[in-house]
């Protein structure tokens, strides 16, 4: 027996959450042929079915490109800091597995050593619904990452399209199971497994010195995309915003791969080509995040891909590395 | 709720110019309860702030043993340095810290004190010089080699004179040629080879150099002839940081977050690190 809900039921229960007050995010198409993760105001807006990925990804729902950490007020000298906080209400996000995936892959960087309140309120209060993929496009590349078209880390409670406006439900955690209580009907219906993308990549050993990276990301332009449409993408910078007499500080998304990233108040900078940049999200993703943390910082989503303007993003890459260790294999 | 990111308020007791472009700053809690509570180790970092500009990350160049203040000092660079620049007594600064390792110090006691500085780079050894000199019987022999540009680019010149009085203390400066005065009676050259000049003995010797990195790619060689091994050579990165806490992503190198691992690092750890930095 299964458990399943109408296409009408999540809209209702959608609904439900908006009338008490609480935050509903999901994909939405924000104008013809754009699909983006956003806050919605109507359940009628959302989107279950029928499109591979958002252009975007759930990260900035526990992690907004722009978070006031304090507010400060100049009263003479004297400086006053207010605390700022996340919004106290619950949020109910509708997303592809390789978004949610991304989340227990954030929680070991936001939570090492020291714990990030603004990132863990937000995940605390959120409950993640999974939308299992029915399809994928050339960029997919979740199988090759360990995951897959229905993959559960990260999700509430899974959701398989059944046709027909009918949805199988999986829920996972608590939370999945209170979102969904007394919504579903039992059916003798069970979704068919779906295999997703095929395997394209073997994962290669990520090297820092490497003629990989000149040859393979000197098309890069340096315009972020990838690294803002990445579900676990996370560098941030922190600025003040207001002036002499009163504002905030802040903590916005920034990208390894601007120029300015790491420049140095001297004038020297570590990573001064852009190839050294690409190295890095690379390198990161790869080998420096799974040395401290075990995961390694890529989901395959291949929103990277699907928004470089110069058609690179991660699957090429490692596509790249896979042939320069073809190429230097011992005859 | 607890907030990382949120500041200490400081209120500034002393500034003072430096160089015509670098100013150094005493500062003291606001929150009596928090200067109490507040310990650090020399080598350790903090993240200045001048509200409405901006954070900036300082070495904390005053000794750990002084519980009344700490120092900080700084080059005027950009938009937070100018914030701070106009900075008088009695103006609010904030403060998170302290970040970061430090010196090794307790493990340095019984050996000789190399210090080799260049321009802007003396802060952060001056506060393990004071605290090698508030200690002076666990250490042994002290040489302080500190060169800038020219007469005008040395911090903290009045210190120079009192760690010299020190018992068993030598100080050489040095200005690059051209950068001296008709007064200058300090040495002309560069760091590396006033150094090597000196003849200082490097027998059971440990060196912390800091500077710009053309200073420490000669210094190193020199270094290595008189036989101090990589293990025992020291040194602080100075990888631009935002966060200070290990999330904000950008000061790593490879695999090390130079904000939480560093930022004292010793020539051996530098040398199975990537280059990033």
């Amino acid at each position: 027996m299964s458990r399943i809900i109408t296409e009408a039921g999540l809209r209702e229960l959608a609904e439900a959450w908006l009338r008490d007050g609480q935050a509903v995010a999901g994909p939405s198409e924000v104008k013809l042929g754009l699909i983006q993760y956003r806050p919605i105001t109507a359940a009628a807006r959302l989107l279950f079915d029928g499109f591979v990925h958002p252009a975007n990804s759930i990260k900035e729902f526990f992690f907004p490109r722009h978070e006031p950490l304090y507010r400060y007020r100049l009263e003479g000298s004297r400086v006053v800091l207010e605390d700022c906080e996340p919004p106290a209400v619950k949020q109910l996000v509708f997303a592809r597995p390789c978004d949610a995936a991304a989340l227990p892959v954030l929680d070991h960087v936001f939570n090492w050593d020291c714990a990030d309140e603004f990132y863990n309120r937000r995940r605390e209060a959120t409950t993640v619904v999974t939308l299992a993929c029915s399809r994928y496009d050339d960029e997919c590349f979740c199988t090759s990452v360990g995951l897959g078209p229905a993959a559960e880390q990260g999700a509430d409670a899974v959701l398989f399209a059944l046709g027909g406006g009918a949805f199988e439900v999986r829920p996972t955690t608590a939370k999945g199971d209170a979102a969904f209580a007394d919504r579903t009907e039992e059916s003798d219906r069970t979704a068919t497994p779906f295999a997703g993308p095929p395997r394209r990549v073997a994962l290669p050993r990520v090297e820092f010195d490497s003629p990989v990276w000149e040859d393979a990301t000197l098309e890069c332009l340096g315009c972020g995309a990838c690294a803002y449409t990445c579900p676990t993408c996370h560098c941030f910078d922190i600025v003040d915003e207001g002036n002499a007499a009163g504002g905030m500080r802040a903590k916005n998304w920034d990208s390894c791969q601007f120029s300015l990233f790491t420049l140095h108040a001297s004038g020297h900078n570590p990573r001064h080509a852009q190839p050294r940049r690409q190295r890095q999200r690379i390198y990161h993703k790869f080998h420096i995040y799974p040395e401290k943390f075990g995961p390694i910082l890529c989901t395959g989503c291949g929103n990277c891909a699907r928004q470089c303007p110069a058609g690179l993003g991660v699957l090429n890459v490692l596509k790249a590395i896979e042939a320069s260790h073809a190429e230097h294999l011992p005859a | 709720m607890r907030n990382i990111y949120r500041p200490e308020l400081m209120q500034v007791i002393d500034a003072r110019r430096q160089t015509p472009d670098v100013k150094s700053v005493r500062a003291r809690f606001l929150d009596p309860a928090a200067g109490r509570d507040f310990s650090f180790r020399v080598g350790q970092f903090g993240i200045f702030s001048a509200f409405g500009y901006g954070e900036s990350t300082f070495n904390i160049c005053s000794s750990s043993n002084w519980r009344d203040h700490i120092e900080f000092c700084f080059r005027k660079t950009g938009r937070v340095t100018e914030a701070l620049w106009e900075i008088d007594e009695g103006d609010t600064i904030g403060f998170r810290g302290p970040y970061g390792n430090w010196y090794p110090m307790e493990e340095w006691e019984g050996k000789n004190l190399i210090f080799l500085g260049g321009g802007i780079a003396m802060p952060p050894i001056r506060c393990a010089i004071w605290y090698a000199l508030e200690n002076r019987e666990r250490f042994g022999e002290i040489t302080i080699v500190y060169g800038a540009r020219t007469v005008a680019d040395l911090v903290y010149v009045d210190e120079l004179d009192k760690w010299a009085a020190g018992p068993g203390v030598r100080v050489i400066r040095c200005v690059d040629p051209g950068g001296e005065t008709p007064g200058w009676t300090g040495e002309i050259g560069f760091v590396p080879m006033v150094f090597e000049r000196a003849g200082v003995p490097a027998g059971n010797s440990v060196a912390l150099v800091i500077g710009p990195p053309v200073m420490i790619k000669y210094t190193l060689p020199v270094l290595d002839r008189m036989g101090i091994a990589p293990q025992d050579i020291y040194t602080s990165l100075e990888n631009r940081m935002k966060c200070g806490l290990g999330k904000c992503g950008r000061c790593n190198a490879g695999e090390c977050y130079v904000c939480k691992e560093g930022p004292v690092f010793t020539m051996e750890q530098l040398s199975r690190l990537p280059t990033d930095y």
